[in-house]
């Protein structure tokens, strides 16, 4: 565990004493703001309309916008899972592609560091900064709770905001370990990038895209998708099955993680 | 006992043989010169007596473990200086030295005296604070010199160690080399000849992954009926020239 902690630690080093850190939290941060922002004026003029003519008269979809939590934050944590998936991709693509491609792989290989060390300190280190980004949304609750209000008087609903943010860094995570496998595959960091968002991306909308297949193939779709399990969570749904999925898939990355590392020694 | 025992190794790549039939042994306290043509597989058996590579057939034992069946021990005895020196370039020398000192398993309260200890041995104790992008050629193989030192291991691979330094940086690494003889087992690898002469007593050459020789110089010299006088690289040429 000792020597896994050591690589976490170098990975986290790298990262932020390049600028590839800092790119992903300015584009995370510029990105979901402009969101927020669209998000908090459209709430605004839903509840201006609700003053004018009632709840009752306005379209069943606006129900969203009785509150803070489901009408702003709960979509803010849809919109950052979306941006997740493009920026995982470009945090995970150095991990072993850019060990193998300055041949320092070589160094860790025949220091005395057992391959699920190698795998697991690569994949804390690669998880801290994800979850550095994801951190930073947390400002936009914060910041509705310090000048929102609501008729309950707090202005969220913390419990579902803290579960719809523990979705997200799991979702972050999940992303992290597929593009961490896929970076173990190759020596080109853009190819790995390129490849984990071609997975990354189907596997998302594999809900949306099997709506017009036949059962029991939709259900399974449905099941296997990353945007339904991560909907659930989002909406501050504690769900176990979410869970098991995704710590599931973070698993099954990091064991194939490992065995592409270990097969260096069958080469 | 051998402190490294190679027995009938080879290393195939589908159909080119890299490495054939290799069998030697380097008594502890050695330092093996191990001379080639480029191309002629030193780095390849060097890869795999680290336990980087695996080889096709044949065995390497380290200080009696099996590089294959027991990897973690021979490589807690092994420092390894690849042909390129494993280097972050993002990272300063002290960083870069720390982790590898902390994978190689140097305890926390014996760190600093061992990073001072490499750093003084390579001449790198003044860029100590420097990023390793800013360093020059020289000074990133002292670094990657100084990596392989950490922990003190008793068994040293090193794949041209001199590679890139001037002359005067040349002899303090061959000084350093020549000071680890009796306490460490040495394969050194390297195209500067004099060096060698210098370094090693024994040499063993390899020429299209074959051995063609494994001897002391001045036996090699009187093998191929030359006198004393004969320069390791009339006799390397002569091997290789093939």
């Amino acid at each position: 565990m000792r020597n896994a902690l050591a690589i976490a630690r170098k990975e986290l080093g790298i990262y932020f004493s390049t600028p590839w850190a800092y790119v992903v939290f300015t584009a995370m941060l510029g990105i979901s703001s402009f969101f927020f922002v669209n998000l908090l004026a459209t709430f605004k003029e839903v509840q201006g309309l609700a003053r004018v003519y009632g709840w009752a008269r306005l379209p069943p979809e606006y129900g969203l916008f009785k509150n803070l939590t489901d009408g702003i934050v709960v979509q803010l944590w849809d919109v950052i899972g979306v941006i997740t998936l493009f920026v995982a991709p470009f945090l995970s693509m150095r991990l072993f592609a850019e060990e193998k491609r300055n041949r320092t792989f070589e160094l860790l290989m025949t220091a005395p560091v057992r391959p699920w060390e190698i795998v697991l300190g690569k994949y804390l280190g690669g998880v801290g900064v994800i979850w550095a980004t994801l951190g930073l949304t947390i400002i936009f609750p914060i910041t509705l709770s310090l000048f929102g209000s609501s008729e309950s008087g707090t202005a969220l609903e913390w419990s579902t905001v803290t579960l719809g943010f523990a979705g997200l860094l799991l979702w972050g995570a999940t992303c992290l370990g597929v593009g961490m496998f896929v970076s173990s595959l190759t020596e080109s960091q853009m190819l790995a990038a390129f490849l984990t968002f071609a997975i990354l991306l189907p596997w998302m909308l594999l809900r949306g895209l099997a709506q017009s297949a036949d059962e029991p193939w939709r259900s399974i779709a449905n099941h296997l998708s990353f945007s339904s399990q991560l909907s659930t969570l989002s909406r501050g749904v504690l769900d176990l099955k979410a869970l098991v999925f995704f710590l599931s898939v973070i698993l099954f990355s990091l064991l194939l993680t490992h065995r592409t590392v270990e097969a260096q020694r069958w080469a | 006992m051998a402190m490294i025992e190679v027995t009938g190794l080879s290393k195939r790549y589908r159909d080119r043989i890299a490495v054939e039939d290799l069998t030697f042994g380097v008594p502890e306290g050695e330092i093996l010169g191990f001379l080639g043509p480029n191309g002629a597989g030193k780095s390849t058996t060097m890869r795999i007596l680290a336990g980087y590579l695996p080889a096709s057939s044949g065995t390497v034992k380290v200080a009696g473990f099996d590089v294959f069946e027991e990897p973690y021990e021979v490589k807690r005895r092994i420092g390894y200086l690849p042909e390129t020196p494993p280097l972050y370039p993002e990272m300063t020398v002290r960083g870069y030295l720390k982790f590898v000192a902390s994978i190689k398993g140097v305890r926390r309260g014996q760190m600093a005296a061992e990073l001072e200890r490499v750093a003084h041995a390579t001449g790198v104790a003044d860029v100590l604070e420097r990023l390793i992008q800013n360093l020059s050629k020289g000074y990133r193989q002292r670094v990657g010199v100084a990596q392989a030192l950490l922990g003190n291991p008793p068994v040293l691979i090193l794949d041209e160690p001199t590679e890139g330094l001037d002359p005067s940086q040349r002899a303090e690494v061959r000084q350093l080399i020549k000071g680890l003889a009796g306490q460490h087992t040495v394969i050194l690898s390297t195209h500067i000849l004099s060096e060698v002469t210098m370094t090693c007593e024994r040499v063993l050459i390899l020429n299209q992954g074959r051995m063609v020789a494994f001897d002391e110089i001045r036996n090699l010299a009187h093998a191929l009926g030359q006198g004393d006088q004969t320069s390791l690289e009339d006799i390397f040429l002569k091997l290789t020239a093939a």
